[in-house]
């Protein structure tokens, strides 16, 4: 910003604040109230994740990932098994896979309701975070009936799930989607097109598509940039190749491509595009099968590594698996969506305004838990 | 805002935008100067924008999803292109997962690998090291092609006690964080790395906790650190 005038001024946030999203500390270099530098600080929230990984069984492993992204465990859990059914060239039951698409979509759904709650939350809009929050509770009613978990699920085992679906599950399924399409409406007249969140927001942190690559930034953001990318299209996995859906971008429809508005309201679209996905899933959905019947007795992958990627509600969550041939990995490297996504933080803050900071970071939808593992 | 104002700051702006940042220092009024600052920096996004936006309706990164390249020996393919145009780079033979690297050339093939219009990885999908026994730790790339759609995986092994491999945060700016972590857990020195720190754990922190070796440190800061690992399988 050129020439300061004695004004520099350095600002910690967090780590112990409602906008850090978690225990995140940013240290904000001000000038007047322009940001001229941001540094954030992780890892309070480490937890070893990786070398924990490197002391269990393969299935030992899914309790942990469930407590990577606390707010997204179905997607974790579903990544993970992916990963090591991949080095394993294991096939699952046709029903497995429907069940598993079901889940990470309604998971994509509850993931993005909170995210999307949480901002307006974060820039002084408290109404629709309580809509928000009441209907991703009717998704965690549905998660608790099926394996008794609202949060933390270790549901996906590789081969498998843990619990068929419940009696009624279906039907459930669909009153609930029928209920909560038309609340996407509500939800746009509340916040998305309200005067002062597109104040705040459109025109904000933008972040060309270039500079998102180059930081690996994934899923909604990237795609806010204007990026048609989305794993579930560009490299199905699972069953993902047998729905109809769109890959929604952002198109700047409040301000400029890839502002803060653009990265809200493609989560908004994309909310659309799961229900979109869940209602042929579940008309789909095989009535037999037994969702047990392909878990291995002993979970030996041949010795080599894979990379493998799947999209979760906050972008590309990759895992790099080293297995040597026996029943414990030699190393799980997850890649964190949200850990490239913070990373690009202080590239997009650098000559905003203080109060814009924490438009910026709540909308690039960051957990903690994932970042520091 | 009266008129005035808005005209003085509109003025400032401009000579702002044209690199006088003084006159803007010199405002004696707080509120007016930080007014105009933030106004300079919207100009200064919005003109950004513009040229690297506007015209990017043709230039939004269309990735084709039919235009899909057999993977499997692709790795091989990029490792021949490799040895020809960096002779001497290879550190094994070739295979059909990964390209094994010296990490001497290591920053001017990442430079090709990203410029070269036929490979053009623009995104650095994952990275992190790897311990793997006989007195070496590697460095493993998963490189990815928006344009393309395509993948490698490069590895560049390093003795243990002298592990030291070029940086490549410039090229990719994730690389940075990557970079780091790495350092954090295993140890392996990035150089020309212009933020080299520890990630996740804090600075004074003793050893490298993903090697196979490691010992956790019995104190920190005088608080004992447990040790469980019995009960664990």
């Amino acid at each position: 910003m050129g020439v300061v005038h004695g004004e520099q001024m350095v600002l910690n946030i967090g780590p112990q604040h409602p906008s850090t999203h978690g225990v995140l500390r940013l240290k904000v270099k001000t000038d007047g109230e322009i940001i001229s530098e941001i540094t954030p600080v992780i890892g309070y929230l480490h937890r070893c994740f990786e070398k924990h990984c490197e002391n269990m069984t393969y299935d030992q492993v899914i309790p942990y990932t469930d407590r990577c992204d606390y707010l997204a465990a179905m997607a974790n859990n579903f990544g993970y098994v992916v990963a090591v059914e991949e080095l394993m060239e294991l096939k699952v039951p046709e029903k497995v896979d429907y069940i598993r698409v079901i889940m990470a979509e309604f998971q994509r759904i509850a993931s993005h309701l909170l995210a999307l709650g949480v901002y307006g939350l974060d820039i002084g809009a408290f109404t629709p975070f309580l809509f928000m929050l009441r209907d991703r509770e009717r998704i965690l009613d549905m998660f608790e009936m099926t394996c008794g978990a609202r949060l933390l699920y270790n549901y996906m085992w590789v081969g498998g799930v843990s619990h068929d679906l419940p009696k009624g599950f279906v039907e459930t399924a669909f009153q609930f989607l029928d209920y909560f399409e038309p609340q996407i409406e509500e939800y746009n007249n509340l916040l998305t097109y309200n005067k002062i969140f597109i104040e705040r927001t459109a025109d904000i942190g933008v972040l060309p598509p270039e500079v998102a690559i180059s930081y690996g930034v994934s899923g909604p953001n990237l795609r806010a940039s204007g990026v048609k990318w989305d794993l579930r299209k560009n490299a199905p996995y699972s069953i993902y190749d047998k729905f109809d859906f769109d890959v929604c971008i952002g198109d700047g429809g409040q301000g400029s491509l890839g502002d803060c508005w653009d990265r809200y309201y493609v989560r908004m679209l994309e909310v659309k595009e799961s229900v979109k996905i869940l209602r042929q899933a579940l008309a789909q959905i095989p009535k037999d099968g037994d969702v047990h019947q392909a878990i291995p007795k002993k979970i030996r992958p041949p010795k080599g590594s894979i990379y493998s990627r799947t999209e979760t509600p906050r972008g590309d969550l990759g895992f790099y698996i080293e297995s040597d041939g026996s029943p414990i990995p030699t190393r799980v490297k997850m890649r964190s969506p949200a850990f490239t996504a913070l990373a690009v933080l202080g590239e997009l803050s650098e000559g905003w305004m203080m109060s814009d900071v924490i438009s910026i970071l709540g909308s690039l939808d960051i957990v903690l838990g994932e970042i520091d593992r | 805002m009266s008129v005035d104002q808005e005209k003085l700051i509109a003025e400032l702006v401009e000579k702002g935008l044209s690199g006088d940042m003084d006159s803007i220092n010199a405002i004696e009024d707080r509120v007016l100067r930080s007014k105009a600052k933030s106004a300079l920096a919207k100009a200064k996004r919005a003109a950004k924008v513009a040229t690297k936006i506007v015209p990017s309706e043709k230039k939004t990164l269309e990735v084709s999803i039919d235009d899909k390249q057999p993977s499997d020996n692709l790795n091989q393919k990029i490792g021949h292109m490799i040895d020809k145009k960096f002779p001497g780079s290879l550190d094994s033979e070739l295979n059909d997962t990964h390209i094994q690297l010296k990490p001497d050339q290591w920053f001017d093939i990442a430079q090709w690998l990203k410029s070269e219009p036929s490979l053009h990885f623009d995104s650095l999908q994952c990275h992190t090291g790897m311990d793997v026994g006989d007195e070496k730790l590697e460095a493993r790339y998963n490189f990815h092609s928006m344009t393309h759609d395509h993948y490698i995986e490069i590895r560049i092994a390093v003795p243990r006690d002298n592990a030291h491999i070029p940086s490549i945060e410039q090229i990719w700016r994730i690389g940075d964080w990557f970079e780091r972590e790495t350092y954090d857990m295993f140890g392996i020195f990035f150089d020309g790395h212009r933020d080299h720190r520890r990630m996740l754990l804090p600075e004074d922190w003793e050893g490298y906790p993903l090697r196979k070796d490691y010992e956790v440190q019995e104190t920190y800061h005088g608080i004992a650190i447990p040790k469980v690992k019995e009960g664990w399988e």
